[in-house]
């Protein structure tokens, strides 16, 4: 396959439906990121709660309390940015964006109701991110629930104009070779 | 030998003509002829027939001609729009090959003279831009070829984040590019013979025009490359 065919197929697959390793990373970004600002409060709660009273607070992860506001957290992490954009923070970094099943722009009730019911996925076992692996559209136990898919929209026609001109860059640099081929797949 | 008589009536007749021809008036012979009943009498057609008209012109020195006729009188005579009104210049075009007359026109010495500036002083360049449908022409460049050939590229390039954007461009490929592998072997494993649709009903129009224009671009690259 010629480098220009490959570039012309990574702007095909844009809009295509994400597999399960990209949804995977984009989950374990969102997860260190959503824990990361979770534990952040948690400390700045500690720190205030410590300068006004004078005691401080120690969080215990057993706490039931700690459970109840990492969930409620988690909730809002995810629901607002799926009802917002469409997208988490670790979905943006991997180019991936929640829409309606038709593929029409997610309805923010459809965003909160997903993030809602996405715990689910994890209480049958994980069995409900296997719909992510076999299920034709890819779509997750918390997709068909919601109404939505996930799909790949990093801006791929950008992508291979960048790739192109650091092609045309290192062509002026090192003389006319090139190399082989253009990075990877689709977006 | 000749009758000596025949010489002196021979006289006697020449000295009578004279005195005869003396005697008449011919002004009064000619006011007493009606011309015009002779004129009318006069076959011209059948005068003309006798007539070589050709012989006629070949003595004539059109020249001396010509030079006796006061053109300016003339055209000063001549209505020339009544003379235009006549005329069928559509018919007039239609005649005309205008194909030699071109030939023979000197388009490099028309444009030496033509002052070229002043004519585009007169265009209205906001209305020849307002008629332009811009995104066709942008849809007709080879964005390709004008990344990888110009300083347009090293621009992008420099603009676009650097190594940020590259990492993110390498990260993103290689993790579709595990998906579509995983993608493959559970097919495999499930037996499918159809795959499932790649997108959704909304995304797929979007992907049909992305598809034309990376391929309309990958064709005429292809194509500049075969006549190179």
């Amino acid at each position: 396959m010629s480098t220009r065919t490959k570039a012309a197929d990574l702007v095909s697959q844009q809009g295509n439906y994400a597999g399960s390793v990209t949804r995977f990373l984009a989950y374990v970004i969102d997860l260190a990121v959503s824990s990361g600002l979770f534990a952040l409060g948690l400390a700045a709660t500690s720190f205030v709660a410590e300068v006004v009273t004078g005691h401080s607070i120690t969080w215990n992860r057993s706490n039931i309390v700690v459970a109840i506001l990492f969930a409620v957290w988690s909730f809002l992490y995810f629901g607002y940015s799926w009802a917002a954009s469409g997208r988490t923070l670790g979905m943006a970094v991997l180019g991936l964006r929640v829409v309606r099943a038709d593929g029409a722009v997610l309805d923010p009730w459809r965003g909160y109701l997903r993030s809602l019911v996405f715990p689910l996925s994890f209480l049958v076992f994980g069995l409900g991110f296997l719909g992510i692996l076999v299920q034709r559209e890819h779509r997750a136990l918390q997709d068909l629930i919601a109404g939505s898919a996930v799909i790949y929209a990093w801006d791929a026609r950008a992508a291979r104009l960048r790739f192109l001109a650091r092609e045309a860059e290192l062509g002026v640099a090192d003389g006319p070779q090139r190399p082989a081929s253009t990075p990877g797949t689709p977006g | 030998m000749t009758d000596p008589v025949e010489p002196i009536a021979q006289r006697v007749a020449e000295r009578a003509i004279d005195l005869v021809v003396n005697a008449l008036d011919v002004n009064a012979l000619v006011a007493r002829v009606d011309l015009n009943a002779v004129v009318r009498s006069v076959d011209l057609d059948e005068i003309l027939k006798k007539v070589d008209v050709n012989v006629v012109v070949d003595r004539l020195d059109v020249n001396a001609l010509l030079n006796r006729v006061d053109v300016n009188n003339l055209l000063d005579r001549l209505d020339v729009n009544a003379l235009l009104d006549r005329l069928d210049v559509n018919a007039l075009l239609d005649r005309v090959e205008l194909s030699p007359i071109l030939d023979r026109v000197d388009i490099n010495a028309l444009l030496d003279r033509a002052d070229i500036d002043n004519v585009l002083r007169r265009v209205d360049v906001g209305a020849v831009v307002d008629r332009v449908d811009i995104n066709e022409v942008v849809g007709r460049i080879d964005m390709d070829a004008l990344v990888e050939e110009t300083d347009l590229g090293a621009v992008i390039a420099r603009s676009s984040g650097g190594v940020a954007s590259e990492a993110l461009d390498a990260a993103r490929s290689q993790a579709v590019g595990l998906d579509q592998f995983i993608d493959r072997w559970v097919q495999r494993l499930l037996r499918r013979k159809q795959p499932g649709p790649l997108a959704p009903p909304a995304m797929l129009a979007d992907q049909a025009v992305l598809a034309d224009q990376a391929v309309l671009a990958d064709q005429a690259v292809q194509a500049d490359q075969a006549e190179q």
